[in-house]
């Protein structure tokens, strides 16, 4: 088993610093599918997992192209995907909420991980991928978080309108939204995997950080403390944006690693992550990687090195990879973390 | 006048059964329809935006205050057009080909309501082609381009391809936003503006427009 990142999120002193790209519909492209094709399809998204692990040599790896979307859809919501060669990633349309907040969450049904939606289908990847490399590398299921899956379930906007309007409906249907998530984590774990618990919509871009800690703070403990109690010691929590302002509240989640994302204050990720011992993956910024050269992908992350590489709870990582990006792109951020060692160790 | 100043504060606080009631109130004692829409709507939608910016307000606040700026517009709207009030222009939003995210674009839609433009929002994952036939029949003065994601901001450059193919272009301003585009990206796929965010995107607007404050 590769401990490199093992001993990162320990905060321990590794040979070199992970290496964790954000690739979801990305990993189509390995395979030479869309994500639409790859997400509905176990063994399409086995072999683009196969392929990502193969040549990306990343740290980890995720079972999941739209991860936000599968326990929405398991519970109803539409799913729009798309035909032909169209690399659009599938999400869920703006009439695919369910929740309607006059019935309450009582009209919302509790999905069986081993029936609905795409959930069997995520898990049976997850079983033929642990089979293969389980031994060899982390592998992590991609579930959704509570304020995230819930505001799927109502429709963005509503759900944050109830959040003003109704907080103690809001709470309720996070509650649910805890519930399905405990769950579908359960059936990875079961088989072997890990979990990453994905919650950009509680992202401080959008939401307060007092409702944060009132609303979101709570059920996302309670999932985090739920898969503990099931002995995974590892259970990363991304939320994008500037997380900065909530940076106290995230590392209170219980989550052992977190994300520092592009627009995050590093600094104070590297302050309050080494006193809490805890782990934090730094993405750098790849929102123009279609436009860039691999030099210049190299030249950021490396920078990104210099400023926080000795920290030995520091990942290095992007934010999530357009369908498409260069792989020689990749390799320049595996050279960034060998050129960086070479420098680090010749001082 | 102070049941203006109270109008606005109730906006900015989202008391959406207030607004209505303070709209009809005003409209009763014989103020004009565009003096509340100015001094109270758009007066209230201000320090909204102010306040957004500033980190007081979050998307949960700001989209109470819409709904109570929507209670109110839907009282004034019918007093407005009898009145042949006019608009500060017509734009015109859409959230490109692919993308499924309409969080910010309707929070654009919001502050440029709030800023007394008229809205023609086109919605969720809009081709091309749907985004010239709603020029050709609206007429907008700008177009409001949004992309959550990195793979379908590119979307953003064909759009404007094909407003240019269809002798669209001269006829109105394109503006960009959203989480992975930039100034830089705004200006290698040719598009008039680009803004962070919604608060940014009224002003470019207005700047377009010149439309002063």
């Amino acid at each position: 088993m590769n401990k490199r990142l093992e001993h990162a999120l320990n905060c321990e002193v590794q040979d070199q610093v992970p290496f964790l790209p954000a690739i979801y519909e990305h990993k189509a492209w390995f395979v030479g599918a869309t994500p639409s094709q790859v997400a509905r399809n176990a063994d399409l998204l086995t072999s683009a997992v196969l392929a990502e692990y193969e040549r990306v040599q990343s740290d980890a790896l995720i079972v999941g192209i739209d991860v936000y979307n599968v326990e929405a859809e398991a519970i109803g919501c539409s799913v729009n995907y798309y035909d032909g060669n169209d690399n659009s990633v599938p999400a869920i349309g703006s009439k695919g909420a369910v929740f309607q907040g006059t019935e309450g969450v009582a009209s919302l049904r509790m999905p069986d991980p081993q029936k609905d939606g795409r959930m069997p289908l995520n898990l049976d990847a997850a079983r033929n991928i642990v089979k293969l490399l389980g031994k060899e590398i982390p592998i992590r299921g991609a579930v959704s978080g509570p304020f995230s899956l819930a505001a799927h379930l109502a429709g963005p906007g509503a759900f944050f309108l109830l959040t003003m309007t109704q907080p103690d409906l809001a709470k309720e249907l996070l509650k649910f939204a805890s519930e399905v998530i405990k769950q579908y984590g359960k059936a990875f774990i079961e088989l072997g995997c890990g979990v990453i618990v994905f919650d950009s919509h509680a992202s401080p871009d959008l939401l307060s950080p007092q409702m944060y800690h009132e609303l979101v703070l709570p059920p996302t403990q309670e999932i985090i403390r739920y898969f503990r109690g099931l002995g995974l010691q590892d259970v990363p929590l991304i939320i994008g944006g500037n997380t900065t302002r909530i940076l106290n509240a995230y590392l209170e989640t219980g989550a052992n690693n977190i994300l520092c994302d592009t627009k995050a204050d590093v600094k104070e990720f590297l302050e309050k992550c080494s006193k809490a011992r805890r782990a934090f993956r730094r993405n750098i910024d790849s929102s123009d990687f279609l436009e860039v050269n691999s030099d210049e992908v190299f030249h950021r992350a490396l920078n990104s090195l210099e400023e926080s590489g000795r920290y030995p709870g520091f990942i290095l990582g992007s934010a999530v990879l357009p369908y498409g990006t260069p792989l020689s792109h990749l390799t320049a951020m595996r050279e960034a973390i060998r050129e960086y060692k070479k420098r680090a160790s010749s001082v | 006048m102070k049941e203006l100043q109270d109008l606005a504060q109730s906006v900015e606080q989202g008391q959406v059964q207030k607004v209505s009631g303070l709209t009809q109130q005003l409209l009763d004692s014989g103020v004009s329809p565009q003096t509340i829409l100015n001094d109270g709507l758009i007066a209230g939608m201000t320090v909204v935006g102010q306040k957004m910016r500033s980190g007081e307000m979050y998307l949960p606040e700001v989209l109470q205050s819409a709904s109570a700026m929507h209670g109110s517009l839907k009282i004034l709207k019918p007093h407005l057009v009898r009145e042949g009030a006019q608009s500060r222009g017509k734009i015109m939003v859409g959230t490109v080909k692919g993308d499924m995210h309409d969080i910010g674009k309707n929070l654009v839609s919001i502050m440029l309501q709030g800023a007394g433009f008229d809205i023609v929002d086109l919605g969720l994952n809009v081709s091309p082609q749907k985004f010239v036939e709603a020029i050709s029949a609206h007429q907008p003065a700008i177009l409001g381009l949004s992309a959550m994601l990195t793979t379908t901001m590119l979307n953003m450059k064909t759009t404007i391809e094909a407003i240019n193919a269809a002798g669209l272009r001269s006829s109105v301003k394109v503006i960009i936003g959203g989480a992975p585009v930039s100034q830089k990206f705004a200006d290698e796929i040719g598009a008039d503006g680009y803004a962070r965010d919604a608060v940014l995107a009224v002003d470019k607007v207005k700047q377009l427009l010149g439309v002063s404050a």
